[in-house]
């Protein structure tokens, strides 16, 4: 990790934070939440473009896959207003996730938050990408998204020109691919050499730490911002957590949660943009999105964090 | 780059258990009606295919196939499909189950349902009892309410379990036709459950065996291989 001084960049990254919030960070909506905390939410730049998002955002795998069940998507749509009156904004789904993008666009519209929303999606065929992307476009009804990334690298050599060839004609505005699992790596590094890519999404966690040794330093060296997925593998990790008792330093990074002391330990790598945990809980999602509050944790008890969880999990 | 094959099993399990079973408190309390004479279907078939020498044996198929064509419909496209994209490539295995009952019900010689007193015999009512009467309060263990029972004829994985007793309580060539889609579909929806933590997926597994077994049993000992007759037909108790 020589490649950047870690601690430097944290200091500056919630300096940035806040100056960014006083400039034009801010959603319009946000500066006028009810939640006070909201404004004071950590955002970080997308390097490639300089645009700054709130540092967590929402994923919708699994949880948000929930049918015609109007219970669930009203459910599911109190989680994404818990989630944008706590100042986030990116929300991340993909054709794999069964009805989860139908169930955002119901949210959006409920909501009428088509303003708010960072909307991050995926292509995920080896067959006709285009097709895939306009129903995808039709489910969020949504005109142009923020981001696209190529799932898995799925079908990466039709795909990714594709998204590319998009942003191009100004039908999009980010291009990233995707990975979990730590799953292919080494192609996922080529394409991350040799492409203009926009965004890296990977799986991270104070356990799946694999990403620190090249990815992450890799991506932050060639200006790709990155998106980490399964930050609590899954829910697993904090099931597994719960009822253990906090680190005393815990109380010195304001985080009240083992979920928010994960969430700190990521968005403290300079080369993380933005974590995106999933929930069924309203709670939930403003207590994720309260750990891109408050003071981040240096490299010493970044470490620390990695220890404490390794050995209680 | 990347590929089908690299996807483990649970990387496509994309809904919860909590989803899931609401997905049947949901089709239970709308369509009450349906699944309940869908449940009583599978008690008269099951009172003719256990009765000696009752010759109801193209009512039976014919009620198996309305089963499975309401489970498909009522249930993998109106309920399973939105949480789950690989139903579409699902449904026309249970298509094809319900064109082999009507195509069977409609053979000169059908199959013949009938108490043979053999291992599976008491194997194939062991599983039409389980699915019939068993398996809708499976749920209570786990905690689940009532509302939310899989009941035979609408949920796939008991009419799958309970179609696999019915094929074993019969005879007569070519039953084995009924056996791959009701096997496939229970080592798919086993794989399903035990992703989700669910025990029932082991019972799954376990119909699956013992079926084959009792199949392969059958085989050796001429059930299967024996052409009926029409005598046979026309007197079952011969």
């Amino acid at each position: 990790m020589s490649e950047f001084d870690r601690r430097g960049f944290l200091k500056a990254s919630a300096s940035l934070g806040a100056l960014g919030l006083l400039a034009s960070g801010v959603p319009a909506w946000a500066q006028g939440s009810s939640d006070a905390r909201a404004s004071e939410v950590l955002q970080k730049k997308i390097p490639s473009t300089g645009e700054e998002i709130p540092a967590v955002g929402l994923g919708s795998w699994i949880t948000f896959n929930v049918g015609q069940d109007i219970e669930l998507r009203n459910q599911c749509a109190d989680v994404m207003s818990a989630f944008f009156d706590a100042g986030g904004r990116m929300i991340d789904s993909s054709p794999m996730y069964g009805s989860a993008q139908d169930v955002i666009g119901y949210g959006l519209d409920k909501l009428g938050a088509r303003d708010r929303v960072f909307s991050t999606d995926k292509v995920w065929t080896a067959g006709d990408g285009a097709e895939q992307i306009a129903e995808t476009s039709d489910r969020w009804k949504i005109e142009q998204f923020d981001l696209l990334q190529v799932h898995n690298l799925l079908g990466i050599n039709e795909n990714l020109p594709l998204l590319f060839r998009m942003k191009d004609e100004r039908q999009l505005r980010h291009v990233g691919v995707t990975t979990s699992h730590g799953r292919r790596t080494e192609d996922l590094i080529a394409v991350m050499k040799n492409e203009r890519l926009d965004f890296v999404q990977v799986t991270y966690n104070p356990i799946d730490r694999k990403v620190e040794d090249y990815l992450l330093p890799l991506a932050y060296d060639r200006g790709i911002a990155v998106i980490v997925n399964r930050p609590f593998r899954g829910g697993s990790l904090t099931e597994r957590l719960e009822g253990q008792p906090m680190p005393e330093f815990a109380a010195e990074l304001e985080a009240k949660s083992w979920a928010q002391l994960i969430l700190k330990y990521l968005i403290a790598h300079p080369a993380v943009t933005c974590p995106i945990p999933a929930t069924t809980k309203p709670a939930h999602a403003a207590e994720n999105m309260a750990a891109a509050t408050g003071p981040l944790p240096d490299d010493k008890m970044r470490e620390q964090i990695a220890a404490v969880i390794g050995v209680l999990v | 780059m990347t590929e089908w094959w690299d996807y483990g099993l649970a990387d496509l399990l994309l809904f919860s258990p909590r989803v899931y079973y609401r997905l049947f408190e949901t089709m239970n309390t709308t369509w009450w009606l349906v699944v309940a004479s869908a449940l009583i279907a599978g008690l008269i078939a099951s009172g003719l295919a256990l009765r000696h020498g009752f010759r109801g044996n193209r009512v039976i198929l014919v009620l198996l196939a309305l089963v499975w064509a309401w489970s498909g419909f009522g249930f993998l496209w109106q309920y399973y499909q939105p949480i789950n994209w690989a139903v579409p490539y699902l449904l026309p295995a249970f298509a094809l189950q319900v064109v082999l009952f009507a195509i069977f019900a409609a053979r000169p010689l059908p199959l013949r349902f009938g108490w043979r007193g053999d291992l599976s015999c008491y194997v194939g009512a062991s599983l039409v009892a389980f699915a019939l009467l068993v398996y809708p309060f499976i749920g209570l263990i786990e905690g689940r309410d009532l509302v939310q029972a899989e009941i035979f004829g609408s949920a796939a994985d008991p009419t799958a379990l309970g179609t696999l007793g019915f094929v074993l309580l019969s005879r007569g060539t070519w039953r084995w036709l009924l056996l791959p889609v009701p096997l496939a579909w229970c080592v798919i929806s086993a794989g399903t459950l035990w992703v989700m933590d669910q025990y029932v997926a082991y019972l799954m597994l376990a119909a699956v065996w013992v079926t084959v077994f009792c199949g392969w049993l059958d085989l050796k000992n001429g059930v299967t291989t024996k052409r009926l007759t029409e005598a046979e037909i026309r007197d079952p108790a011969a």
